[in-house]
């Protein structure tokens, strides 16, 4: 019994490091590029996961069509989020975060307004697929969920080394003046990376959206484990994002159920704690 | 004049018109502001009654308080379709309603405002048992009645606060009278908790380890989550592994749509048998958790399907298009003891109508209801209803009930 | 570009007497409103104490933290633990509390303030909710969800008795005025000066020798103890405590409120209480678009005026000063 316990954590560790991965690794190129932990990107993860919802309900897409709808609503409040304010606010992080912070709290609050705080459950054809390995029950939606963050982060690395607007972007992530310096063209580079990072918010919201639920709260913790993931893997690095997530997906999965299952959300607290007290630019952080 | 101080008397104009319209913009929002403030507090030509309603209606629990609104509305109407005699002149209920957020300095705010300023002659709510809590002793100080419409939590009503009343049975009461129909039926040797983390879930949980334990029935696993939680693998996992008989799960009906199709995936049920708290037997958990996901698992309910409350429900549907909850039977009932209370002292005096309470009967839908001062086991209740609640069994999206 | 002195000047006349009518209003308060007007007074005295204190910390040393309300939580839960469990009185228990509060401040703070500003600032937002998660959680301590109740009104000075509203609201009208006027004559002191400097440029005051990790530090445990002391009398006022009143949307008004009043003024957060507290309670009938509203207005506010109603304030008056 034990041992069947043990690979069903394993997989459900992973499932939600994967998950952890994608949001870190929207928020380690939004804050490497503009110095901003973007808490908004929690709002956009509840907006995209309520849009992928009602395509399903309303609209009568399958699951698979409402994920792109996902992407498309994450992108869209991103970047209208930055063109409209973050540019203003570029000169003062300050209150770049906070307006961050109240765009999230507004968000969250729409949605409440909206759709009231009642969860809602989103139907998926593979949630309810279960497959057995060796008798261990999983569902396919995890399966899902780990092959779509290990081809995406195949297809972001390939994007900044080979695209041109990708190699613009990493270079802004090094040196913003001397990116500038060498022509790149900046405002390209922010739109991009904001279309980036609630793409990835978008998509890790649909994806997990069908093991839990939707609801207005949801986007708090993925935020927050988000910003552990970027602190723990280092600012800007991708792969450090993917092994921060599944460090703590693991962790947290773990520990819930060997430690405290109370604190379940505290493990991440303590890793950051760690993080920044032993080795304070992450595990693969250059600066 | 020269063209610099024509350019100058521009200037200071445009700076003037400014100022004016910000002076304009600032008139006109404040008198918006004071519209609506009167508007929603104006007095009314027709003889009224207010009564207040505070509950949860944003933040986790909201669903209770729109429920219970729900509830509280339909009633309203059918009551105020006659309106109400007293000393023979007619009288019509207005109810003003603010939101605690399930929070009890807002509850305790919110009813201070509704005696104070609102002048109410009664209130109902609240839901959440910190906030019955906070509100219970403000409806002592200032001697206007309150019923709440389902606090669970014990120590509402005990040792209780002459000026507040419950129709419900506490948890204290409900666990000793569905427990033995429990161990009777589903014979369990070992026994898991899993409950939110709030007033609720603790004292459920309390109410029936200790029960249960008399019926040597033991505790393997007992868990709390915070309130909105998706994520129950964890738990279940645990409970997995510990391998008890049955299963208790406390929450709404969201948590639990979730724990049940989150234990199927775990292929926990039918081997382990889920027993869910009062919400669980609701139809709303069938629609959110589907007629598979629920098959074959059991509940408290604190209703049996009976044609009085088919008729409500089929008003809830038109009106609000909402399944059925207890929260509206609980609403419903409320405001109707209450109009009797009313109507029984023939008075808006807030203690001739703490009085009526008191001695109040009154054969609601939830089951007849009255206000009861009893001790049990040593413990003091005061202004306390009590009836048995049921334990069903899903079968095929239909509750049936078991014993 | 003003000097840090400019900033910095003795408050003139004019600016003395809207606050002798505010004193004056706040004195007279519960001659002639209701006992629930009181209520909602007595938690915006205790918000404008946590708002101000706050200022200190985010205002003046420019340091943006999430935990504040968590600190106002801990001293409500420690006081009330001493006078409920330990017999202590009310006012043998403020100064535990104080200590209490400022060690676990020192304790938090001084690995935390060493991190830049957006670092700085998430690991406070975790260890807000960490800090909810304890009140939570420990039941044997702090009763959790149950709630702990039983809490007593404070013990009586003399003939003075605590019993009543209104005599609770005036105890907590002194305490303000108390917080206020300690506040004050902080930053209007050097340390003051030093915290500014430290605002500004926190490399360029590190380079004339202020060692600003002290600085840092001494800020955060002051308004850490100040928001505690607030909590102590929170706990003492509505008698019952509950995880939720001390949840991270606690710390987040916080923010908001020194943030939409105007943040380094002082005057301004404590406006912001006021301001936020009253609207709140007036938009009760309004439920659902209270929170939304709210956060678009702090949007607003941020984009168009950052330094908050003071800062349109001051606006407003210089257009009129153009004008004579």
């Amino acid at each position: 019994m034990t041992s069947e316990i043990i690979w069903i954590q394993l997989f459900n560790g992973i499932t939600l490091g994967v998950i952890y991965a994608l949001m870190g690794m929207g928020l380690t190129l939004i804050w490497s590029i503009a110095d901003l932990p973007d808490f908004s990107q929690g709002g956009i993860y509840i907006i995209s996961a309520y849009s992928a919802y009602f395509a399903i309900i309303l609209l009568n897409f399958s699951y698979f069509f409402a994920i792109p709808v996902a992407i498309i609503t994450g992108m869209a409040i991103s970047v209208t989020f930055e063109r409209l304010l973050y540019t203003r606010l570029r000169a003062s992080p300050n209150a770049a975060l906070l307006c961050a912070i109240a765009l999230f709290f507004l968000l969250e609050n729409i949605a409440v307004y909206l759709w009231t705080p009642k969860a809602k459950i989103m139907p998926s054809p593979t949630k309810d697929m279960i497959l057995y390995f060796a008798g261990i029950p999983v569902s396919f939606q995890r399966i899902l969920i780990i092959i779509v963050g290990v081809v995406l982060f195949i297809v972001i690395n390939v994007f900044v080394k080979k695209t041109k607007i990708g190699k613009a972007i990493m270079a802004t992530a090094q040196d913003r003046e001397a990116a500038a310096l060498m022509g790149i063209n900046l405002e390209k580079v922010y739109i991009t990376t904001w279309a980036l990072g609630g793409a990835l918010t978008a998509i890790a919201a649909a994806l997990i959206s069908p093991l839990y639920a939707v609801y207005p709260g949801m986007g708090t913790l993925p935020l927050l484990k988000g910003l552990v993931v970027v602190i723990l893997g280092g600012m800007g690095s991708f792969i450090g994002a993917l092994v921060a997530g599944l460090i703590l997906g693991l962790i947290e999965t773990f520990g819930s159920v060997y430690i405290s299952v109370a604190y379940q959300h505290g493990f991440a607290f303590i890793i950051l704690l760690l993080t920044l007290v032993i080795r304070p630019q992450g595990l693969f952080g250059r600066r | 004049m020269r063209p610099r101080r024509q350019k100058i008397i521009k200037l200071r104009r445009k700076a003037e018109t400014k100022m004016t319209a910000i002076i304009l913009v600032v008139i006109v929002v404040v008198a918006i502001a004071a519209a609506v403030y009167y508007l929603q507090f104006a007095r009314k030509p027709v003889k009224t009654i207010k009564i207040g309603y505070v509950a949860p209606f944003t933040g986790p629990a909201a669903e209770f308080g729109t429920n219970g609104w729900r509830g509280i509305s339909i009633a309203l109407e059918e009551i105020n379709e006659e309106g109400i005699n007293i000393g023979g002149a007619t009288y019509k209920i207005e109810i003003i309603r603010y939101d605690d957020r399930c929070e009890p300095s807002e509850a305790a705010a919110a009813a201070r405002r509704l005696i104070l300023e609102d002048k109410v002659v009664a209130l109902l709510g609240s839901h959440c048992s910190s906030c019955c809590m906070a509100v219970a002793p403000l409806c002592d100080e200032y001697k206007v009645p309150g019923i709440t419409i389902e606090c669970a939590a014990d120590a509402v009503t005990s040792p209780g606060h002459e000026y507040y009343f419950r129709m419900r049975p506490s948890m204290g009461l409900m666990a000793p009278l569905i427990t033995p129909v429990i161990v009777e039926k589903l014979n369990p040797s070992t026994v898991a908790f899993i409950a939110v983390d709030d007033d609720y879930g603790r004292s459920f949980v309390e109410s029936f380890k200790t029960e249960l334990s008399k019926s040597n029935v033991e505790t393997v696993y007992e868990a709390y989550f915070e309130r909105g939680t998706t994520d129950y693998y964890p738990y279940l996992t645990s409970i997995k592994s510990a391998n008890p008989d049955i299963c208790f799960y406390v929450g709404t009906t969201p948590e639990g749509a979730l724990i049940l199709s989150q234990a199927r995936e775990l292929d926990m049920i039918p081997g382990i048998k889920f027993i869910g708290s009062e919400e669980m037997g609701e139809y709303e958990l069938v629609k959110l958790a589907g007629n598979e996901t629920v098959e074959d698992t059991y509940a408290i309910s604190l209703w049996a399907p009976n044609p009085k409350i088919e008729e409500l429900a089929a008003k809830v549907k038109e009106k609000f298009n909402a399944p059925m909850h207890y929260a509206i039977v609980f609403g419903y009932d409320a405001l109707y003891v209450l109009v009797e209370a009313i109507k029984k002292a023939q008075s808006l005096d807030p203690v001739a109508i703490k009085n009526a309470l008191d001695t109040i009967e009154y054969d609601g839908l939830e089951g007849h209801i009255k206000f009861e001062d009893f001790e049990v086991d040593g413990v003091q209740y005061l202004n306390q209803g009590r009836w048995v609640p049921y334990l069903i069994v899903w079968h095929n999206g239909d509750k049936e009930l078991v014993g | 570009m003003k000097t840090i002195e400019d900033r910095i000047k003795t408050v003139p006349p004019t600016k003395l007497i809207p606050l002798i009518i505010f004193a004056i209003l706040m004195i007279i308060v519960p001659v002639f409103a209701s006992g629930y007007i009181l209520f909602v007074a007595v938690l915006a005295l205790l918000y404008a104490s946590l708002a101000a204190s706050y200022d200190l910390l985010f205002g003046y040393t420019g340091q943006l933290s999430f935990c504040h309300g968590a600190f106002y939580g801990i001293g409500a839960y420690t006081a009330a633990i001493l006078t409920v469990r330990f017999g202590f009185t009310f006012w043998e228990a403020l100064i535990p509390t104080c200590l209490l509060v400022g060690v676990l401040a020192t304790i938090i703070g001084y690995p935390a303030l060493r991190l830049r500003g957006a670092y700085f600032a998430v690991t406070t937002f975790f260890l807000a909710h960490f800090i909810y998660l304890i009140l939570l959680n420990e039941v044997e301590l702090t009763g959790g969800p149950l709630g702990f109740r039983g809490i007593n009104p404070p013990e009586p000075i003399g003939f003075i008795s605590f019993d009543s509203l209104s005599t609770y609201y005036y105890l907590v009208v002194v305490f303000f005025i108390i917080v206020v006027l300690f506040l004050y004559t902080l930053v209007n002191s050097n340390l003051g000066l030093i915290l500014i400097s430290i605002r500004e440029d926190e490399v360029l005051a590190e380079s004339m020798g202020i060692n600003t990790a002290v600085y840092k530090l001494l800020a955060f445990v002051i308004g850490a103890v100040i928001a505690g002391l607030a909590g102590a009398f929170f706990a003492h006022f509505f008698r019952l405590l509950h995880p939720t009143t001390f949840s991270w949307l606690l710390s987040e008004m916080v923010v908001i409120i020194t943030l939409v009043g105007g943040a380094g003024t002082l005057i301004g957060p404590i406006f912001g209480a006021g301001i936020v507290t009253f609207l709140l309670e007036f938009l009760r009938f309004a439920p659902e678009l209270r929170y939304v509203g709210w956060a678009a207005a702090l949007i607003v506010i941020l984009i168009f005026e950052p330094k908050g109603l003071i800062g349109l304030l001051e606006r407003v008056r210089a257009q009129i000063k153009k004008k004579g």
